[in-house]
């Protein structure tokens, strides 16, 4: 009898991407257990979509300076990281800046007209406690560098308490997995179709970030949907960026931060005991932490 | 249940004593940038198959007893679909089937620059969309999407005859596209419910 004799591997398109599931376990619903995973990264979804008239995130950016609205606990508590990363890492890390990826086509218009103070930025977010936030200056946020992170993780929670033994989650690059331990690669940036083997990963998350499939469809192809807080613009880049570590909702975060502030980066990497690795044309660079593996241990 | 994965042309495995080499430098810890060199692996192709009909008829409608009903459109339905739903209708054959229960379990297909989607719609008895299963996943970087010859290698893929997944590039950071061409797909496929099976 093969100790994984109950492998259950499912997709759906969910967060904008494509999200899969792999359940592995003896004994357990591996079936059942991925549909509740499912469910979990949909209430993501749900709460933290900038699409969706009735998330929180369309809430809070519908809302005006000083009106106080109560949230879901998930959404407050990816805020507080959020705040955290964004005072760590000196503004690099800003969720308030929507209102330049909706200026370039890369998030729709949203249809409340509330008018946005152009130097909001993520400070202007007061969290209030209780699941309370407001509005100092009105500024339009977007979760889009961290929630799926977050997501992942609340499905791999999902399939831990599940009973789980074994299982991966995949978004569309946002990965994590726990129990055996996993082979990773990245794709090579300026080459989709090559990949780059990094080793192995155990219980431990990877979020890459880069250039190749996000670029924008406006009247400036070369550039992503990445927001530079201190010029205010989208960036463009040809490099890799992963970054790995305990949990995906910091590893998908810190990506940004790696991009955007390489120098400032081995004191965050170091903090959250998270490795770095950006791979560009000819040869990739690595920081921080060690959490790859060279062969497979349990 | 079991899933199968499977990869087409698997790459030249690197070997592993070169592998390790070159792994050496990324599991010492830094507390600065250091580099390395890159060693890359090949493919053309990345394919995954998740479901066959059969299976996600019963992952979206478990139990359920499903009656084929497929249609063909007419030139006057096709176009229809594309007014009101502003996506294009490259198949006028319909693979739908009904459930007795209510609802419908209707298999549509996508292709993008780089990706061929076979997925999955389930709708309730009223029309809306109870859930959405990719069945299929292959992802290319030649011109082996838009080629008919190419895709139809996969026709009748199941789990019955799984090919080798290579271990080695199961798990890829970075790897999917945007679900904007399913998210399209769908609205083509509740037209078509709306127009030709309601």
């Amino acid at each position: 009898m093969p100790s994984h004799s109950n492998k259950r591997r499912q997709a759906r398109p969910l967060l904008g991407t494509i999200v899969e599931i792999t359940a592995m376990g003896t004994g357990i619903d591996t079936v059942k257990a991925t549909h509740a995973a499912f469910g979990a990264v949909e209430c993501v979804q749900r709460l933290m979509s900038f699409h969706g008239p009735e998330s929180d995130i369309s809430r809070i950016n519908a809302a005006a300076a000083y009106d106080e609205i109560t949230i879901d606990i998930q959404t407050y508590q990816v805020l507080q990281f959020a705040i955290e990363l964004g005072a760590l890492s000196d503004g690099v890390f800003d969720i308030a800046t929507a209102d330049i990826l909706v200026r370039h086509g890369f998030l729709p218009s949203p249809q409340h007209t509330v008018k946005i103070n152009a130097n909001a930025t993520y400070r202007d977010l007061e969290l209030l406690g209780e699941q309370r936030v407001r509005w100092r200056r009105k500024g339009c946020i977007d979760l889009g560098g961290i929630a799926k992170g977050y997501a992942v993780d609340r499905a791999i929670a999902v399939l831990r308490s599940s009973g789980v033994h074994s299982g991966v989650v995949n978004a569309g690059g946002d990965w994590r997995c726990f129990g055996d331990a996993q082979p990773i690669s990245v794709r090579h940036p300026t080459a989709p179709a090559s990949l780059i083997p990094l080793g192995w990963l155990s219980d431990a998350a990877i979020a890459t970030s880069s250039g190749y499939f996000s670029a924008g469809s406006g009247n400036d192809d070369s550039i992503n949907p990445l927001v530079d807080p201190q010029r205010q613009v989208c960036t463009t880049w040809n490099e890799s960026v992963s970054v790995l570590a305990q949990t995906c909702m910091t590893a998908d975060a810190l990506t940004k931060i790696v991009r955007l502030a390489p120098e400032a980066a081995p004191e965050l990497l170091a903090r959250f005991e998270a490795q770095a690795v950006v791979i560009d044309g000819q040869a990739m660079r690595c920081c921080g932490a060690s959490l790859l593996q060279q062969e497979a241990r349990a | 249940m079991q899933c199968c994965s499977f990869l087409l042309y698997p790459p030249r495995a690197l070997g592993r004593h070169k592998a390790n080499l070159l792994l050496s430098g990324l599991n010492v810890k830094h507390h600065q940038w250091i580099w390395l060199p890159v060693a890359a692996i090949s493919t053309s192709v990345y394919a995954t198959t998740y479901f066959s009909a059969e299976q996600a008829q019963q992952v979206i409608f478990p139990g359920g007893k499903l009656t084929p009903a497929t249609a063909t459109l007419t030139d006057e339905q096709a176009e229809r679909i594309e007014k009101q739903s502003g996506v294009n209708v490259r198949h006028k054959d319909i693979q739908a089937w009904k459930v007795a229960e209510g609802g419908w379990f209707i298999v549509d297909e996508v292709v993008g620059k780089h990706e061929f989607i076979t997925y999955a719609v389930g709708l309730n008895a009223d029309g809306s969309i109870k859930q959405i299963e990719i069945m299929d996943y292959r992802e290319s970087y030649g011109y082996q999407v838009r080629d008919a010859e190419w895709r139809q290698q996969f026709v009748g893929k199941t789990v019955a005859d799984p090919l080798k997944l290579n271990q080695d590039i199961r798990n890829i950071s970075g790897a999917t596209l945007s679900s904007k061409h399913i998210a399209d797909g769908v609205k083509r496929v509740l037209a078509t419910y709306a127009i030709a099976l309601k």
